[in-house]
């Protein structure tokens, strides 16, 4: 019998929402690591995986021995360098937890639009005065040649990547003449291979820079 | 039907409207409202200008600084810092959640609002049920126990909930008269609620439990306010007023003219003034103005029935039935819990405290009022829907999809709170009356 109840795939989906894929992902698969070791994550993944292929890749890695992710935030600096405005896409705790630290005068703001449940006002408070939230509605504002537009990433195949679905709401050919750079972490570092449910493809040729986990 | 029979009845009609079409209350209390007047007006009880003479400005002015205050403490995290420690203690163990939320409640209680309390807190927990994959009678009984608790915090103290403070308001209690004699039987009943559903009820019975799943919801949790932490630049001044306010609530006589109303105005204002931003947003966005809306027009009613004299009559006909002054207490008590798990505290605070006067000539004042707001504290936890607390859970349950165990949809409705809402009735409805018989004897001695 299975020591993860059902409760664990509606756990999933609240770290999901507000944490990011990957970082609840990571969390995850390090707790049921802590409680039942490797044989524990393949169940983990054999539960969730299906439903969830950000979780499915990160156990996968776990399994083959990677124990935490790439979070060195510095090719993400160095690629918004000139900006004092960031425009953050999507949601990874664990990446903007190191990045927004380091950002100095940079102003970050964060896009309130998702596809789960969030607590804005929530996300905002873990990042004490360097982070705020913006309405898609008034994103525009935010636009200007000291901008810079920053999306996470979900593995990337020739020219194909997977983002958060919000991306594409914001995504668009008046929008890359509006920003300095426009930025693609790839957090996951690695490809995906199940349907990638919960992410929408998009090309790397709209990012000015592709930095990889 | 003479004036006064006229005024009562669009009063009792307009109650038992909102309760029955609670999505038009406003529509109806105002509509109520405005027809109080007309009638009064043509029929020659009172204009309308001595109708709103009449209203208890003074405790508008409380209810509306107090959440204004409210909402500043919103602002500084600290009931989000408290909720997020209380899930730490929890441990995630069944028991515990049930327990120290409800004391969490009570105390979050006793400073704002209970609808304001409730949006802070309840959704914190319902996040940690939907981690933690819940039953259906565990969800039921925890909601249930947590708006009892919530009730009973706001009945606690003077600035908790809208029949406090209208003894504050109208004078008819100090601060510290009421903080003493309300907030002890207030923490019998918790008690008395918590013993009786942990040893009897014991609603955790069923659940199947498995520490990875438990875990789980703390490591998610802990992430989820992983940095959030207290605003001490918005804490402290915050924090400051507050307790200068409580201090002169306590030490300023009413004979200075400076009652609580104007303390409570002051202090507020303070608070808002030296954080300038936060203040003037908070005055702006933040101001309930159903609350008030719907207070104001119950009071303008309550004024226009008062002026007509019904309201004397009921006290002397109560205070004229052939049986002992301690038996039409009790009767009045019962009275009040009863017609407000029907009706809402707001109505039936408004138009009782006319008719407790009566019995307050007669006998320990402290005991009628605080038995008065211990009864209508019983009557807001016998339905789900005689507090507005009570369909926001349900809302904000059924926004959270809680599933159980294995995957079916846990609900929080009418029914679910029945049992919740019959146990809490008999039990605190009998604290108020046995403490109210207690400090009629005490008064006696």
């Amino acid at each position: 019998m299975s020591r993860l109840g059902p409760a664990v795939a509606s756990a999933f989906h609240v770290a999901a929402g507000e944490l990011g894929m990957c970082s609840a992902a990571w969390l995850f698969v390090r707790e049921v690591a802590a409680e039942g070791g490797e044989p524990l994550v393949s169940e983990l993944r054999d539960l969730l995986g299906r439903a969830y292929p950000v979780l499915d890749a990160v156990a996968g890695r776990w399994l083959e021995g990677s124990r935490e992710p790439k979070v060195g935030p510095d090719s993400v600096l160095a690629a918004c360098e000139g900006a004092s405005r960031l425009l953050v896409v999507g949601i990874e705790a664990m990446f903007l937890d190191a990045l927004l630290p380091k950002l100095g005068q940079t102003r970050a703001t964060l896009l309130a639009h998702s596809s789960f449940p969030v607590d804005w006002e929530r996300v905002v408070a873990n990042h004490e005065r360097r982070l705020e939230t913006v309405e898609l509605s008034s994103l525009h504002r935010l636009a200007g040649r000291r901008s810079a537009l920053l999306t996470f990433l979900y593995g990337t195949r020739g020219e194909s990547t997977w983002v958060d679905p919000a991306w594409l709401r914001v995504m668009g050919a008046d929008v890359r003449t509006q920003f300095r750079s426009i930025v693609g972490w790839d957090v996951l570092g690695s490809v995906m291979y199940l349907y990638p449910r919960w992410l929408s493809e998009a090309p790397a040729s709209d990012f000015s820079h592709l930095v990889r986990a | 039907m003479g004036p006064p029979l006229l005024l009562a009845s669009i009063l009792a009609l307009t109650v038992v409207a909102q309760a029955l079409l609670p999505s038009y209350r406003l529509l109806l209390t105002l509509g109520g409202a405005a027809l109080s007047c007309a009638v009064a007006a043509l029929t020659g009880v009172g204009t309308t200008r001595a109708i709103f003479a009449d209203v208890p400005w003074d405790v508008m002015i409380l209810l509306v600084g107090l959440g204004f205050l409210a909402e500043l403490l919103v602002a500084t995290r600290v009931f989000g810092v408290i909720a997020a420690a209380v899930t730490r203690w929890s441990r995630g163990e069944p028991r515990r959640v049930l327990v120290l939320f409800a004391v969490a409640m009570y105390a979050v209680s006793g400073l704002v609002n209970n609808l304001t309390a409730l949006l802070l807190v309840l959704p914190i927990l319902l996040i940690l049920l939907k981690l933690l994959g819940v039953g259906q009678r565990y969800l039921a009984w925890t909601l249930g126990v947590l708006l009892v608790a919530c009730n009973l915090g706001g009945a606690a103290t003077p600035i908790g909930d809208f029949p406090a403070i209208l003894l504050l308001g109208r004078r008819v209690m100090t601060f510290q008269g009421y903080l003493w004699a309300a907030a002890p039987p207030t923490v019998v009943a918790l008690a008395a609620l918590l013993v009786v559903v942990m040893v009897r009820v014991r609603p955790e019975r069923g659940l199947v439990r498995e520490p990875v799943a438990t875990r789980l919801s703390l490591a998610v949790m802990g992430a989820l306010y992983r940095k959030v932490r207290l605003s001490w630049r918005l804490f402290l001044p915050t924090a400051a007023c507050l307790l200068a306010m409580l201090g002169a609530w306590v030490w300023v006589p009413p004979s200075s003219g400076v009652g609580p109303e104007l303390i409570g105005w002051l202090g507020v204002g303070l608070a808002l003034a030296v954080l300038p931003r936060t203040g003037e947003r908070v005055i702006r966005a933040k101001m309930d103005v159903e609350a008030v809306l719907f207070l104001l027009s119950l009071f303008v009613m309550v004024s226009a029935v008062r002026q007509s004299g019904v309201f004397d009559s009921i006290g002397r006909g109560l205070t004229s039935l052939p049986v002992p002054s301690v038996i039409q207490l009790v009767l009045f008590l019962l009275l009040a819990g009863i017609l407000t798990g029907l009706f809402s505290a707001g109505p039936s605070m408004a138009a009782l405290l006319d008719v407790a006067a009566s019995l307050a000539a007669r006998l320990s004042p402290t005991a009628v009022y605080v038995g008065l707001a211990l009864s209508v504290c019983a009557g807001s936890s016998l339905f789900l829907t005689a507090a507005t607390s009570g369909p926001m859970t349900q809302i904000l349950t059924e926004r959270a999809d809680l599933r159980d165990p294995l995957g079916a949809p846990v609900r929080f409705g009418f029914f679910d709170f029945l049992p919740v809402g019959l146990l809490s009735f008999a039990l605190i409805q009998t604290v108020a009356i046995v403490y109210a018989l207690l400090l009629v004897a005490g008064s006696l001695f």
